[in-house]
């Protein structure tokens, strides 16, 4: 069932000529450091050079862990009709990602989907809604 | 050199406020009535503070008790916090009063400011063109005119601007509506009735002339400052 | 009601019909050449030249210089499957590269004039050879760059080679907030590729929304600044020749980003703009500097106009990203440091 879902972050990968290109994500966050994390939405700030998703994630021993995750420039999702309040805080997320090099609790959401297997993120064929 | 400006005509003609404009008083430095004052000591005279009456009317900024301490704090760390150092865009009203020139641009269903500082811009809508999307630093500008008046309202700043040097600050509650009525061709009445119900008590307004930059050779510099403050903001960051 | 729509936005696969249009809003029955009140064609709006058109033209083309329609079908298929692949690499190119066309904003259309390239002369459309002096210069840097890097403190920058990551002045422009794209001349960067125009007699005003960058244009005959004066975009002064705005930029400062990299103080920019019928911004831009490139190069890229607006794009006030680049180069030197 669609809820009022809005494609927000950072989607599946690509390989794109240098041309085209913004702030290194290899210098930000580390490949070797692959996270899942799975939480609810506490604050998301639409801005640039990229929006930010900040969240709740509840580990299995208990502990509550805050996560900012990073995506991609708030102009693109203006654009498309997202606006602050687009996404709701308490919205549960699954981010596939990496974490921030520094070891901090960042990650850029790779892969942001809904508990139910929805996606939020640009990559399938379905046809706008 | 630009063209005169067109004052009202009477057939109803729109003036023209287009041209390099600059306030001339030290509201940058406090919005209220302020004595001279040192800068940091290794700059000696040359960053002291400029001594200015009041650009505020009635004198002083109403604020509400609770949040006099913000700003008694934000003044304590002004050479440190303050975001005009950190080459951060001013929002409005401050872009007006620094003491650097910037040019306006009235198209047709757009007005651009064009500010030297920090290539600050904004772009006021002539037609209402809905709620903002999202807070931003120079706001949501959409403009109208009442007779000669350009009338500015200016929604949707974030709460992270200061209004002037001195730690005068706003949330992100802000609302300003802008007045620009041109007095005589060379000068620019400018009017900023601010409100701000989690930090002030009630609505206050600043009041300036601008004048026209008239010098040969005058035109908008880059004014790009982000490499002057790299080492300002990064060299402690992961040390 | 709230627009709460959403969004999965399609990506423009190839052969779908729900493509994303950039042709002009609404093509006019009679297209009239807009004036103000001067007589001067009338360029004010909201303009894109986001393309998949390439910059150089592809090598196997030689000097052809037009696709036909056939062509230009399949070049854009071929395109927009490579740039949309799910490409899970496991290696460093799926950290860097962890946008698709959502993000990067090359729209899933050529250039309404069907060229190869955007580069149109030399007519091989490739940009012609650095002088010797320039391209050993930069040889130079790139030596330098690996030789540093040889020591912890760097990390593989977005162009896949290792860069220090220490120090903002070591980092790109991009990562530093100062340039996403060129500017002047007026190329597309990766996205937000949005150009607002707004004019008034003796000025034409282009807001470059990457970032928010205002090229200022008088054209009421004032001199230049003087030579010794440099700006990062030069000194834009326009004039109108008949109804095309010619505008030479100079007093260039030598920093130089993306497709002008190679550019020294020396840069002089010479740029064309047109309406044409049905409301497309005819754009041909000529760059010059004899101490960097063997030959003068020319591209066009015309404008289309778009419903829409700008946005604020506040890079360095949101540059948390900088913060997070330092914070991880510099642990990285202390823990080799303490080894």
């Amino acid at each position: 069932m669609h809820r009022s879902l809005f494609a927000l972050l950072l989607a599946a990968l690509i390989p794109l000529s240098p041309a085209a290109a913004h702030h290194s994500f290899a210098a930000e966050f580390d490949l070797n450091q692959p996270v899942k994390l799975r939480g609810t939405v506490t604050k998301v700030d639409f801005m640039n050079p990229h929006s930010w998703i900040y969240m709740s994630v509840k580990k299995d021993d208990g502990t509550v862990e805050e996560w900012a995750v990073e995506g991609g420039t708030a102009n693109t999702l203006f654009r498309m009709g997202v606006n602050k309040n687009s996404l709701p805080l308490g919205t549960e997320i699954i981010v596939d990602g990496y974490r921030a090099r520094d070891g901090a609790m960042r990650a850029n959401g790779r892969d942001i989907t809904l508990p139910d297997g929805n996606k939020l993120f640009l990559g399938g064929s379905a046809p706008p809604q | 050199m630009v063209s005169l400006p067109a004052l009202a005509q009477s057939s109803g003609k729109k003036p023209n406020l287009s041209g390099m404009w600059q306030a001339l008083n030290s509201a940058n430095w406090e919005l209220e009535a302020h004595a001279a004052e040192a800068g940091p000591t290794a700059l000696g005279a040359l960053a002291a503070v400029a001594p200015g009456p009041s650009v505020v009317v009635g004198g002083e900024i109403p604020y509400l008790p609770a949040a006099l301490a913000k700003r008694k704090t934000n003044r304590e760390q002004r050479w440190t916090a303050d975001p005009e150092a950190k080459c951060f865009m001013p929002g409005v009203p401050r872009a007006t009063y620094l003491p650097y020139p910037f040019q306006i641009v009235q198209g047709t269903d757009k007005t651009m400011i064009s500010y030297e500082f920090a290539d600050t811009v904004r772009l006021v809508h002539m037609k209402d063109p809905g709620p903002a999307p999202a807070d931003s630093w120079m706001g949501w500008s959409v403009g109208h005119w009442e007779g000669d008046t350009l009338v500015v309202d200016v929604t949707a700043q974030n709460g992270d601007t200061w209004l002037d040097r001195s730690g005068n600050y706003h949330s992100d509650a802000l609302h300003v509506v802008e007045r620009y009525t041109l007095r005589s061709p060379d000068v620019l009445m400018y009017e900023a009735t601010i409100e701000d119900p989690k930090v002030f008590s009630k609505a206050w307004t600043v009041r300036m002339p601008l004048y026209r930059r008239l010098d040969d050779g005058a035109q908008l510099m880059e004014f790009k400052c982000i490499p002057f403050t790299e080492h300002f903001l990064y060299d402690k960051v992961g040390r | 009601m709230l627009r709460t729509a959403i969004t999965t936005v399609l990506i423009c696969a190839a052969g779908s019909a729900a493509a994303q249009p950039a042709a002009p809003a609404k093509p006019a029955a009679k297209w009239t050449m807009p004036r103000l009140a001067d007589g001067h064609p009338d360029f004010q709006g909201v303009w894109t030249n986001k393309t998949i058109t390439p910059f150089d033209r592809p090598k196997e083309l030689g000097n052809k210089e037009f696709f036909t329609a056939d062509e230009a079908k399949a070049f854009v298929k071929k395109t927009l499957e490579r740039n949309n692949r799910d490409n899970r690499t496991d290696d460093v190119s799926d950290v860097i590269g962890a946008y698709n066309a959502f993000w990067w904003d090359s729209g899933s259309a050529l250039l309404p004039n069907m060229r190869t390239s955007i580069v149109v002369e030399p007519r091989n459309g490739q940009v012609p050879p650095l002088t010797a002096a320039r391209a050993a210069a930069m040889a130079a840097q790139a030596q330098a760059v690996k030789v540093r890097c040889e020591k912890p403190g760097c990390a593989v920058s977005n162009f896949g080679t290792p860069a220090p990551s220490d120090e903002p002045q070591a980092l790109d422009l991009m990562t530093r907030c100062i340039s996403f794209g060129t500017v002047v001349p007026m190329l597309p960067t990766a996205y937000n590729n949005n150009y607002q125009i707004v004019q008034t007699e003796g000025m034409v005003a282009i807001d470059t929304e990457m970032v928010h960058q205002v090229r200022r244009i008088p054209t009421d005959g004032k001199p230049h600044l003087p030579a010794t004066v440099r700006q990062w975009y030069g000194d834009p002064r326009g004039h109108w020749e008949g109804d095309t705005l010619v505008v030479e930029s100079t007093n260039f400062s030598g920093q130089h980003f993306g497709r002008m990299t190679a550019a020294d103080e020396n840069l002089k920019v010479t740029e064309r703009f047109t309406l044409v019928p049905p409301g497309i911004l005819t754009y041909r831009f000529t760059v010059d500097d004899p101490t960097a490139w063997t030959a003068p190069w020319t591209g066009e890229i015309p404008l289309v106009p778009i419903d829409g607006m700008l946005y604020e794009y506040a890079c360095h006030e949101g540059n948390r990203g900088m913060e997070n680049i330092l914070s991880g180069a510099r642990k990285e030197m202390q823990k080799a440091g303490a080894k």
